[in-house]
């Protein structure tokens, strides 16, 4: 199929592209074109005008200090496997992105798209709501930080407003004795997933201080599991008890790859994994 | 412009100038290739899974179903019409040696994402081909061949010593 | 890797210019990979408009009214038509043969006609100048709809509170055929143990990578119609066309280059393609329609959808006394014109039990309507569920009885001495060698290595198990397969090759190219017949005005009938050369050969090339006698008789690891053991094999037609429909007995269709060995992680 008509616009700058976007609620920020191409190809939407921010060099930049990283909304997801220090910092997220679709969509997919879309699939999203990175929005009324816990509001729905975009996501890094945790399960290399998960684990003297579980491909959005995490402080990992608890803490949504029973049981499967390797 | 929907264009194509076409603003990259004359960039999905639409945008592979001709616009595009480096023409050696295609639909897309491979300049399990290829659907051979064409490929280039 | 031909018939395999036998690389292959393929969709015509079809949402609904106004008024729109206007030129069909007994399936227009019978059936087009307009029009057509209930289980089609998808019929039956040989029951009473299983088979599709895609050029001045089809059966379109367009057979081309792939989606006749011939002739200009992929999923047509009970019976020596099957399948609304949609069926009554003696064999099949994608013939067909079956059902009578699983199947296969013989269901078979493939992949799988593999695993709690499987291919059919039964699809075919006056040879055959190596085939044939370098042999096939007739490329029969075509006429021209050599050289016929491109004296001296010699007859007549016959072209034609179809064999085994925390299969290795007789190309057989192997791994774990309850598919796109790729599928190894036919001097036989036959089954049976430690089976396929785990109890 061929994408229904839209007119296209290249911002200048951020200002620019914000200035556009105010004006008219239909159109669409195009960054890497990666989820929206395929669905306007299948005519699921019908934007007016695609605001194409691939120019705006600020976008593309990766930052890294003592205790951040900050990727630029417009990075690809090769940029970022490729690039030394968030290697070096955040080795994690190079493990993370091999598993996100293949070479060519990794070529165009960028960060900030994939956090802005906020497929419930999606790993990146999961990754920033496990650390908690600061999301930072530009608007017509300036900038504004969100913290990824609070970014994702439902499926497909995020914080953004229809006058702002995503032009960085902040990560902490080199958190004392924080063990990263990341798993996935589908059934082909580079699909998104059945289930997944990304975790942490901060331990002192091997005793577990604390648990941070988030779960992907399972419910509307990235799924936190508070009770879980609880209870995995307070007793061994043990898989029937394991899956019960998830279930009080996600309310497991079936899609086309798996019902919501399997989504569970994999979810469980994934803690006992990550158990296994962090301790 | 009067039509908002339309827009023109310049670009590198295979080392040759195409400026100033003009394009609908909605028209993909594999389209307005195709309609050039550029048949060899084959479309089998037209929504990022299939692979066979891979051409080279600046140096780097990418779905041309998932980019606008427009964002194209001032770069520098290969097609399989311009896979000519010696590089490429080992691969494409290996490729007919080993037999790595039947209906040759997914060859265009294969070879670019082979062109990845090489460019990496690194060595490659058997496993970690099939890993780079994986995004690249191939409905005729049993993917073993490809396999075998770009392992003989690495191993005739030279790569990563 | 056996590289040279074993077929006495055809010359020494060391003499020069032997190409059969031989991997030599495909010259075609070389083009495809510059991007020179010609595909359709690469054609463009002055004035060429592009068509987008209005498809119906539901899956059975009546069509209240259609508005095209506002469609039609949108710019760039050249006009929308409905079946009233394509009625006018294009009559309906009817998807029966006469030879299977009773079918019944209703007319079928080629756009929806008062009632719309499946979710994507075609009920208006839009022509424009551009496929993006046709599109942005067609969601200006307003259709509508009044909803029916749609009969979407095949289970329940036939209950008496079923909604009936045809009013003129009084149920939703379309087909049914019993099969019965010796007695049954007797033999059920009387055997030690009788094991029994119900297999599941989703409905699944071809996905070509390059999807249909026709462009149809009416010529009004002369009454022409020029097809670009990317067909298999270019003159079986070109009947078709003609008949229900009314024109001239003569006066209609069917051109098909290069196919991206096909495996028996692109051989039937689709409501889409022959509206698009009628839109040329309504518009008298050229017109195309490629199919998009969310089209190609939802038209296409599908296949498999079976659920069957198998039932066997064994003595206490492991010996098969009985075996029964009950298969049910679903196919959609309408039977597929003009092969019909019962062949699926019939052939897995045809080959269930195939490779084994059984004196009592009983089958039954039936074949039901449904609001569904129509269903038809995809490779491979009917037997991936015939090979599960009977594996399924051999597997676990060797372990009822605690038999080495390849110690049964030894004792019942059908001795490799004891050809000609019948299936259990009657079909003639013969030049196969089961016993000798079995023992051929004993041997690579190492068994015994295997048997130890799996129980250091499962001590490590890691479950794998292996399987081995045998299986017959249909290939090569005569006859009797579809033209006795009244369809126009020819069971013959032919070849003509002529010298040319440069030395050139050319050959042109009525075999296509969709990738399987036609072209080089047929030149390896030639230059190897001929006595000619291979670089002197040209190809033209696929244009219907340019080659002889014939009935194309399906059913894995190019290599063996077109190939013999081309075979016998190369020997007529060489006869032809000699002849006219023997003339100029003043020698015995007998003394001479041609070698090199030359025509040679065997007792060594003055050689003349063929150039000089096709120059002397086509430039210099006048220096040959008065009357000499100098033709330098022959043409031949071949089709197999006697038998309705050339079987092969084939043995499979493969290895896997059964993950029960998440129900993910890993293949971890696959063999197999083919007999496809003369192999032509070695390189290219193995590579079919492995293709074929890797759709069947497709069918076994993840290709499904998941549609809800309303009758909507609902993974129509390549992101959620699964199929293999490259990093999940394991190396495949290849090896071969080899038994010609007897049918032929080539002794080829087919190899398409094998791996997508037995790899199911081989799979299934691979995971249920790995599953036995746990006490559980799968049944369903694809076997997806969900009912490994289901299996399992875990959720
Ligand atoms: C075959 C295939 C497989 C894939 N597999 C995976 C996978 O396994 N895992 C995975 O995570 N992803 C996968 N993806 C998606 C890929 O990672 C995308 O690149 C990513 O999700 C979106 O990034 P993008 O830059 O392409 O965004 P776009 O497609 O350009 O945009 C997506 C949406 O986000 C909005 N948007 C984008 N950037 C901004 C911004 N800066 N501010 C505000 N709004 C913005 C757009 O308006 C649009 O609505 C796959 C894609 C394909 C084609
Ligand atoms: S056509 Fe672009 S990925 Fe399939
Ligand atoms: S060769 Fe046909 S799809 Fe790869």
């Amino acid at each position: 199929m061929k994408s229904p008509a839209f007119s296209y616009y290249q911002a200048k700058d951020l200002a620019d592209a914000i200035n556009v976007k105010k004006t008219d609620d239909d159109a669409v920020i195009l960054a890497g074109g990666q989820s929206l191409l395929p669905t306007l190809n299948m005519r699921l939407s019908n934007p007016s005008v695609l605001i194409d921010i691939g120019n705006i060099s600020e976008l593309k930049e990766i930052k890294v200090d003592d205790s951040n990283l900050i990727m630029g909304a417009m990075c690809s997801h090769s940029q970022i496997m490729n690039n030394k220090e968030v290697n070096e910092k955040l080795p994690i997220l190079n493990k993370i992105l091999s598993q996100v679709a293949h070479p060519a969509v990794r070529n165009k997919g960028t960060h900030g798209g994939s956090i802005a879309y906020g497929d419930p699939a999606a790993e990146l999203p999961a990754f920033a709501v496990l650390v908690n990175a600061e999301i930072i929005l530009s608007g017509s009324d300036g900038e504004r930080i969100v913290s990824a816990k609070e970014f994702y509001k439902g499926l497909f729905e995020t914080a953004i407003n229809s006058d702002e975009i995503l032009t960085s996501v902040k990560y902490p890094i080199n958190r004392n004795g924080m063990k990263l945790f990341f798993d996935e399960v589908t059934r082909r290399h580079g699909d998104y997933a059945m289930a997944g998960l990304v975790g942490s684990i901060k331990q002192n003297n091997k005793i577990n201080e604390e648990i941070n579980l988030v779960f992907f491909g399972t419910g509307d959005r990235p799924n936190e599991a508070p009770k879980t995490c609880e209870y995995l402080l307070k007793n061994e990992y043990n898989y029937s008890d394991i899956k019960n608890t998830l279930k009080n803490d996600i309310d497991f949504a079936s899609d086309i790859s798996s019902s919501s029973d399997m989504k569970a049981h994999l979810s469980a499967i994934l803690v006992g994994r990550m158990m296994k390797e962090l301790n | 412009m009067s039509n908002l929907n339309k827009t023109t264009i310049s670009m590198i194509i295979n080392n040759e100038n195409y400026d100033d076409i003009t394009v609908e603003t909605r028209q993909h990259l594999g389209d307005f290739l195709r309609d050039l004359g550029f048949k060899g960039t084959h479309l089998g999905c037209e929504q990022g899974a299939c692979g066979a639409c891979n051409v080279l945008v600046d140096g780097e592979s990418v779905r041309s179903c998932l980019m606008l001709a427009v964002q194209a616009n001032g770069k520098k595009i290969t097609t399989v019409e311009g896979l000519n480096s010696s590089e490429m023409e080992i691969v494409k050696d290996c490729f007919v040696k080993n037999n790595a295609m039947q209906c040759g639909f997914c060859s265009s897309g294969m070879l670019m994402t082979t062109y990845e491979i090489v460019k990496s300049n690194r060595k490659y399990s058997r496993e970690e081909i099939r890993e780079m290829i994986s995004g690249n659907y191939c409905r005729c051979t049993g993917y073993q061949a490809i396999v075998d064409a770009v392992e003989d490929s690495l191993n005739k280039i030279n790569v990563g010593v | 890797m056996d590289d040279l031909n074993q077929n006495p018939k055809l010359g020494a395999a060391d003499r020069p210019n032997s190409y059969i036998g031989r991997s030599v690389p495909r010259e075609r292959a070389k083009k495809l990979l510059e991007g020179k393929g010609k595909y359709v969709d690469d054609i463009l015509l002055p004035r060429m408009a592009h068509l987008s079809y209005v498809r119906s949402p539901f899956a059975h609904a009546k069509i209240k009214s259609i508005n095209i106004e506002n469609a039609k008024k949108y710019p760039g729109v050249l006009n929308v038509f409905t079946i009233d206007d394509i009625e006018k030129v294009c009559t309906p069909w009817q998807g029966v043969l006469g030879h299977l007994g009773e079918m019944r399936s209703p007319t079928q227009y080629p756009l929806a006609k008062d009632i719309v019978r499946w979710q994507g059936e075609p009920v208006a087009v839009v022509v424009a100048n551009k496929r993006a307009v046709a599109e942005d029009a067609s969601e200006l057509v307003e259709i509508d709809y009044e909803d029916l209930d749609a009969q979407l289980d095949m289970e329940t089609a036939m209950d008496k509170s079923t909604k009936v998808i045809h009013d003129d019929l009084e149920n939703n039956l379309f087909w049914t055929r019993t099969v019965n040989q010796g007695n049954v029951s007797e033999a059920f009473k009387q055997s030690h143990i009788v094991e029994e299983v119900t297999l599941d088979f989703a409905r699944h599709t071809g996905v070509t990578l390059e999807t249909r895609a026709i462009v149809a050029d009416w010529d009004s001045s002369e009454e022409k119609m020029t097809v670009y089809h990317n067909g298999q059966a270019p003159h079986m379109m070109q009947s078709i066309i003609a008949k229900h367009l009314n024109l001239s057979e003569g006066l209609v081309r069917i051109i098909s280059c290069d196919v991206g792939g096909s495996f028996g989606i692109k051989v039937h006749v689709y409501p889409d393609e022959m509206v698009t011939v009628a839109v040329s002739k309504l518009l008298k200009r050229p017109v195309k329609f490629v199919a998009d992929r969310l089209e190609s999923y939802s038209t296409d047509i599908h296949s498999r959808c079976h659920k069957i009970l198998g039932k066997i019976g064994v003595d206490d020596k492991g010996k098969i006394l009985a075996f029964e099957i009950d298969d049910l399948s679903g196919i959609g609304p309408f039977s597929v014109y003009p092969r019909t949609s019962a062949i699926e069926t019939n052939q897995v009554l045809n080959l269930s039990a195939a490779s084994y003696v059984v004196p009592n064999y009983k089958a039954k099949g039936t074949v039901v309507f449904q609001n569904k994608t129509p269903m038809c013939q995809y490779r491979a067909v009917g037997h991936p569920i015939a090979v599960a079956i009977t594996e399924a059902l051999v597997d676990k009578a060797a372990n009822a009885l605690d038999m080495d699983r390849y110690e049964f199947r030894k004792i019942n296969l059908i001795p490799d001495n004891s050809y000609p013989t019948k299936t259990p269901s009657g079909v003639p078979l013969e030049d196969l060698s089961h016993e000798a493939c079995i023992e051929k992949l004993k041997k690579m799988m190492n068994i015994s290595e295997l048997e130890k593999y799996k129980k250091e695993s499962l001590a490590n709690g890691k479950y794998k198990g292996f399987s081995i499987i045998n299986m017959v291919e249909v290939t090569n059919p005569s006859p009797a397969f579809y033209g006795v039964g009244g369809a126009p699809i020819s069971s013959q075919d032919g070849a003509s090759i002529r010298l040319e006056g440069s030395g050139a040879v050319h050959i042109s055959t009525s075999i296509t190219e969709q990738g399987q190596g036609t072209e080089a085939v047929m030149q390896q044939i030639a230059a190897d017949q001929l006595g000619v370098k291979i670089d002197t042999v040209r190809v033209t096939h696929g244009d219907t005005d340019a080659t002889p007739y014939g009935g194309g490329t399906w059913a894995s029969r190019g290599a063996g009938i077109g190939g013999e075509a081309v075979l016998k006429a190369s020997r007529k021209l060489k006869e032809n050369i000699l002849n006219i050599a023997a003339v100029i050289m003043q020698s015995e016929v007998n003394n001479l050969d041609v070698q090199n491109d030359q025509v040679i004296r065997k007792d060594g001296g003055e050689v003349i090339s063929l150039k000089d010699l096709a120059q002397i007859v086509y430039y210099r007549g006048h220096e040959l006698p008065p009357g000499t016959n100098a033709e330098l072209i022959a043409t031949a034609s071949f089709s197999i008789e006697g038998i309705p179809f050339v079987f092969t064999n084939s043995a499979m085994g493969c290895l896997v690891d059964v993950d029960v925390d998440t129900g993910l299969t890993k293949i971890e290795k696959f063999w197999a053991v083919e007999d496809c007789g003369t192999q032509i190309n070695p390189k290219l057989v193995e590579e079919q094999i492995r293709g074929g192997v890797v759709q069947g791994i497709g069918g076994a774990l993840y290709e499904e037609c998941i549609y809800d309850e309303m009758g909507n598919l609902t993974n129509g796109n390549m992101a959620d429909y699964l199929v293999p790729m490259a990093y999940e599928m394991p190396d495949i190894i290849v090896d071969h007995v080899t038994t010609n036919s007897g049918r032929s001097i080539l002794g080829a036989k087919g190899a398409g269709e094998a791996g997508t036959g037995g790899a199911p089954g081989a799979i299934m049976n691979a995971i249920n060995d790995a599953l036995i430690p746990l006490n559980t089976q799968v049944t369903s396929q694809p076997i997806t992680p969900e009912k490994v785990l289901k299996a399992l109890g875990k959720i």
